[in-house]
């Protein structure tokens, strides 16, 4: 006999998401996917605000993530300890990134101005 | 209704998981955590072996300035194949996956984990993990260390051929340590019985549970540097590579977040063992047992906002330092909480001093230099000075062997009896278990000075230092104590399988589920799942001189059980 | 204030000479750094003690004596959990605050630094002093008194500066300048090791820290600086491969290993006699004899070390940076007797065989 709290699962399935409303989520991720990719040829530079591009870029990509873990990993139905799990885990991806990007930033002024040969026969080679 | 073949299961019959199916192929692909964890413990334990021959090997070499006998390139592969083992073959996954697998789903009466073919997959990634390092070592050796900083280990002219082979070894073993920590998250979370509220479990549990979000959480991050690494050397993406404008500090970010919360995948369920050690073995119910558990969970959390403290000398930027330096001490409170709980749970007890029981006091002699050692090289000032030299050796070694790998064979002593259903010499186990203790503390301890006093890591000679011998001299002799400990440990182990005493039900006491069926556990564990009580009220027990083990009291109900069931 | 507190408390004075734990104190810095220390050890001793005394009394006297279950001990009390959580707590801040003051002191170098440049690669450390011109391999010498500060980079791998009895360190990181500062308080040699693991030779990256008073200080370094100009051309050679070699080391092997350039195995031999194939097609021998740009192979020699692109050799990528104003006339001139006598410097695996004074290596 397993545990009573989940004596009700043991005859349901789970919630069944229609296949439908899946591939209306796979049609928006598709139309921002289209959307990144126009942004991405369009030069912000152009109306001076270059900083949008990757803005607009993060904005989209957030925006997606999100959609794909609500409906593709199930979270808008799950209990919400999952869905803390789930931004547990990015806030560890934030606490990593930003800690090493603001060690790197602290350290820039140090690092050797120039581009290695390596580096300048790549910049090269891509030119031609 | 309870059946009372659950407590008192018929010791006449001699089915149980071992011989219950025969042939290696029933072995190799069984669902059965039980032979799982006995696979895992022998793979374990051979992998432990090898790693500490090359151990002995460093040691010798040591023993003059000049070095005795190994070549420069021979010393590196040396040290990095005695690293890169133990780390990643023997003490990651010890105890959760040869203890753990064995015990966990007996202490919860249950009949297996949540995922028994998950469970078989680990060890299968394990037994590939131990293939693709012994391929490296064929393919050209490995001499990066077991920490593949980089630009040394993408440097192709540098670090010899294997590394390759070695991470794609280190990255099918993170996966093993990854579905391990899945399956018995679940398996805590879903097959505890009736009466196992979380308060309820045996602290062992709690430690499994703790180490298991870990090794959910952080691994995947070092699974990830091990293919930026490959790529990085195979194709050159340039990431780490500063002759391409990468950061080769960036690297060592990398393998920090996950390597040091993998210090407490090592580290944590070893303390969870000696819990029960303790308790058992001094017939005591466990003081403070929510702080204790409580700390499981601080440590696997604080252990995510440390890793800086590797890299004080890196270059990190001195906010950076002073952050993670602060923070670094908040890991040693619960630790220290934990070594206080210990000590009260021997007050007033009724203490044997048999072979589980001197590892787990060895545990806590031990871990308490190994913990304070730690402070010198979390203070800023002080680890400057510390940071790359034997200092930090003695310090790891202290917590990694003298802590994790004891309590994991402390634990393993303590439940030999039900995984093999043979008693080992009580003698030799003891003698051994002193060996061990003395031969560690000789080897370690000379280490701290030699590193305070001048002595850097991964040297192969020390021409400039000659005055340091004779701290080496006296750390390999320590070895060469040890190592005879632990010789003397396979030899009784061993024969105690072919020639040992048929062991009771249960030797030492134990309250939790496992001590409740018979030694070795049948096929299927239990035939329903028992209510259970608190698992460290050893009141209900007493001895029976004829078994020469312990069984519930005559008169007292099991947890469940109306007044009236009672035989 | 507080530092002669603790001095007189723990026994520790400042220029202590090697004691116990540490090895002597040499630098301003290692005094604080060594009351740190101190300061923890006698914390940890406390604790070990403590925790140790109760563990082996409790094994003692509550050894077991009979089967019988023991049942009133107790179980739980949470005024002394949090007693030994927040005691420990306190103690760690304080630890840490002693320890961050102490790193603090060793981040800030002061003003008026005497300046030294390091450059580490495999496995060797080399200390230029901008300022006199001179240029040291496996051996620094600082004044006594004066703060230095070592402003260091690495040619590969990373690799880490260590001086024990200064209680400095910090890692060397290829692309990146990193720097210490240490103010040497005693005369002395005292040693130097590379501390982050780079390979086959890690444990022989080693240098000698020369502590001269400061008043020695200056004229050492100018003679330094100059020591080639009284040479003779019998002398430059061993000078040449033991004091300006290890610029080429990183591309050029001595050892016939072809590497980011050509060997100095054999160079002499192929430059002589004009065997040298540029990436232009053209061969050496067409620009060396009269009336030819070159004329004799050392001008080739001393061309290719000033303005390397002009003519580079076939089959590399022609990485080699100008060496313009880094060597003097006579230091190149050293270099073209270094090729011309190699055999004698270096046996046929590389390694070289002689001192910079000429006497033989052990």
């Amino acid at each position: 006999m397993t545990t009573a709290e989940h004596h009700h699962h043991d005859d349901q399935i789970g919630h069944i998401v229609p296949v439908k409303f899946l591939t209306l989520i796979c049609c928006i991720l598709l139309v921002f996917t289209a959307i990144t990719v126009w942004v991405s040829r369009y030069d912000f530079a152009e109306i001076n605000i270059s900083e949008l591009n990757i803005i607009v870029a993060l904005l989209v990509a957030t925006f997606k993530a999100t959609l794909v873990g609500l409906y593709f990993m199930h979270l808008r139905w799950d209990r919400p300890i999952i869905g803390f799990i789930f931004v547990g885990s990015i806030l560890l991806v934030v606490l990593f990134v930003g800690m090493a990007l603001t060690d790197s930033t602290a350290y820039q002024p140090d690092i050797v101005k120039g581009d290695t040969p390596k580096v300048a026969q790549a910049i090269d080679e891509l030119k031609h | 209704m309870m059946s009372t073949s659950i407590y008192n299961t018929d010791a006449s019959t001699t089915d149980n998981y071992l011989n219950h199916t025969k042939g290696v192929f029933s072995w190799l692909f069984t669902l059965d955590h039980k032979r799982i964890g006995m696979m895992y413990l022998v793979c374990v334990l051979t992998a432990f072996f090898i790693a500490g021959v090359f151990a002995m090997l460093i040691r010798f070499h040591l023993l003059t300035p000049e070095g005795m006998f190994m070549t420069q390139d021979q010393y590196n592969q040396a040290f990095t194949a005695h690293g890169a083992m133990m780390v990643f073959l023997v003490i990651i996954p010890g105890v959760p996956a040869a203890l753990g697998n064995f015990v966990l789903p007996i202490m919860l009466g249950a009949k297996d984990v949540a995922f028994p073919r998950l469970n078989l997959f680990s060890w299968w990634l394990w037994v590939f993990g131990l293939i693709f390092f012994l391929l490296s070592l064929a393919v050209g050796g490995l001499d990066t260390g077991w920490t593949f900083y980089t630009p040394y280990s993408i440097d192709k002219t540098s670090s010899m051929g294997g590394v390759i082979p070695a991470l794609a070894g280190a990255f099918v073993l993170g996966f093993s340590s990854i579905f391990t920590g899945m399956n018995f998250i679940v398996t805590i979370h879903r097959l505890r019985p009736a009466g196992m509220t979380w308060f309820r479990m045996p602290l062992f549990l709690w430690a499994t549970y703790a180490t298991a979000i870990i090794q959910v959480l952080a691994t995947p991050v070092i699974g990830i540097t091990l293919l930026l690494l490959i790529v990085e050397r195979s194709v050159g993406i340039g990431i780490f590579d500063p002759a391409m404008g990468g950061d080769p500090v960036l690297y060592q970010h990398f393998f920090w977040f996950y390597s040091h919360p993998a210090v407490y995948i090592m580290i944590l369920p070893a303390m969870g063992v000696v819990s029960e050690l303790i308790a058992v073995h001094s017939h005591r119910h466990i003081f403070g047992y929510k702080f204790i558990a409580y700390s499981s969970i601080a440590i696997a959390l604080f252990g995510f906002l440390v890793w800086g403290h590797h890299m004080f000398t890196s270059g990190q930027s001195p906010l950076m330092n002073v952050i993670f330096s602060l923070i670094t001490f908040s890991v040693s409170i619960p630790s220290a909480v934990k070594v206080f709980n210990w000590l009260a749970t021997l007050y007033k007890g009724s203490i044997v001093f048999n072979a589980p029981m001197l590892y787990g006091l060895s545990f806590i002699f031990i871990f308490t230099i190994g913990g304070l050692t730690g402070i010198h090289l979390g203070t800023l000032a002080t680890d400057v000075h510390l940071h790359d030299t034997y200092f930090v050796v003695a310090h790891f070694h202290y917590v990694m062997m003298g802590s994790a790998l004891i309590g994991f064979i402390g634990g393993i002593h303590h439940w030999w009896p039900k995984m093999t259903g043979k008693l080992y010499n009580e003698f030799w186990s003891r003698f051994a278990a002193i060996l061990v203790f003395i031969g560690f503390n000789m080897t370690f301890f000379t280490q701290f000075m030699l590193g305070s006093k001048g002595m850097p890591r991964r040297y192969a000679t020390y021409v400039d230092v000659p005055e340091l011998q004779i701290y080496h001299v006296i750390s390999t002799i320590g070895s060469v104590i040890m190592a005879v400990g632990f010789v003397i440990t396979a030899i009784y182990l061993l024969e105690s399988i072919f020639r040992g005493r048929k062991a009771p039900r249960n030797p030492w006491g134990g309250r939790s589920l496992e001590w409740q069926c018979a030694s070795p556990p049948p096929w299927n564990n239990f035939d329903e799942q028992p209510v259970v009580g608190d698992c460290y009220d050893f009141s209900v027990l007493e001895w029976d001189d004829e078994e020469q083990g312990y069984h519930w009291k005559e008169g007292v109900a099991h947890p469940g059980e109306e007044e009236s069931e009672i035989e | 204030m507080m530092s002669s507190a603790f001095s007189i408390l723990f026994g520790t004075t400042v220029g202590n000479p090697e004691t116990f734990w540490l090895p002597e104190q040499a630098s301003t810095a290692a005094h604080s750094v060594d009351i740190t220390f101190v300061l923890i050890n006698w914390i940890c001793y406390f604790f070990f003690a403590a925790i140790v005394s109760s563990l082996v009394f409790f094994c003692v006297k509550y050894r077991r004596k009979s089967h019988v279950m023991v049942t009133d001990g107790p179980t739980h009390n949470t005024t002394i959990e949090i007693v030994w959580t927040v005691l420990p707590l306190l103690l760690v801040i304080v630890i840490f605050v002693v320890g961050m003051r102490g790193y603090l002191d060793l981040q800030e170098a002061p003003e008026g630094c005497y300046e030294v440049q390091v450059t580490a690669q495999k496995w060797s450390w080399t200390f230029d002093h901008p300022q006199y011109g001179a240029t040291q391999v496996a051996e620094l010498t600082v004044p006594l008194g004066r703060p230095v500060r070592l402003l260091m980079t690495s040619k590969d791998l990373i690799h880490s500066l260590w001086i024990p009895s200064f209680r400095v360190k910090m890692d060397v990181i290829p692309g990146r300048y990193t720097s210490l500062w240490f103010e040497a308080t005693k005369l002395g040699v005292f040693q130097l090791n590379c501390t982050e693991y780079c390979g086959k030779g890690h444990s022989e990256m080693l240098a000698k820290v020369h502590v001269v008073p400061a008043d020695e200080f200056e004229p050492y370094m100018v003679k330094l600086a100059s020591e080639y100009e009284d040479m003779t051309s019998e002398q430059l050679p061993a000078y040449a491969i033991n004091r300006l070699y290890n610029r080429c080391q990183s591309c050029h092997t001595l050892d016939g290993t072809v590497s980011t350039g050509p060997s100095f195995m054999g160079l002499w031999d192929r430059v002589n006699t004009g065997a040298v194939k540029f990436t232009s097609g053209e061969s050496l021998s067409s620009l060396l004899g009269s009336m030819t740009e070159y004329g004799v192979p050392e001008n080739y020699i001393r061309a290719s070390i000033l303005d390397p692109q002009k003519h580079i050799v076939q089959g590399f990528l022609g990485a080699m940076p100008s060496f313009q104003g880094q060597l003097k006339d006579k230091q190149i001139t050293a270099i073209i007797e270094m090729f011309k006598n190699l055999e004698d410097l270096t046996d046929a695996d590389g390694n070289i065989t002689v001192n910079r004074d000429g006497t033989p290596k052990e």
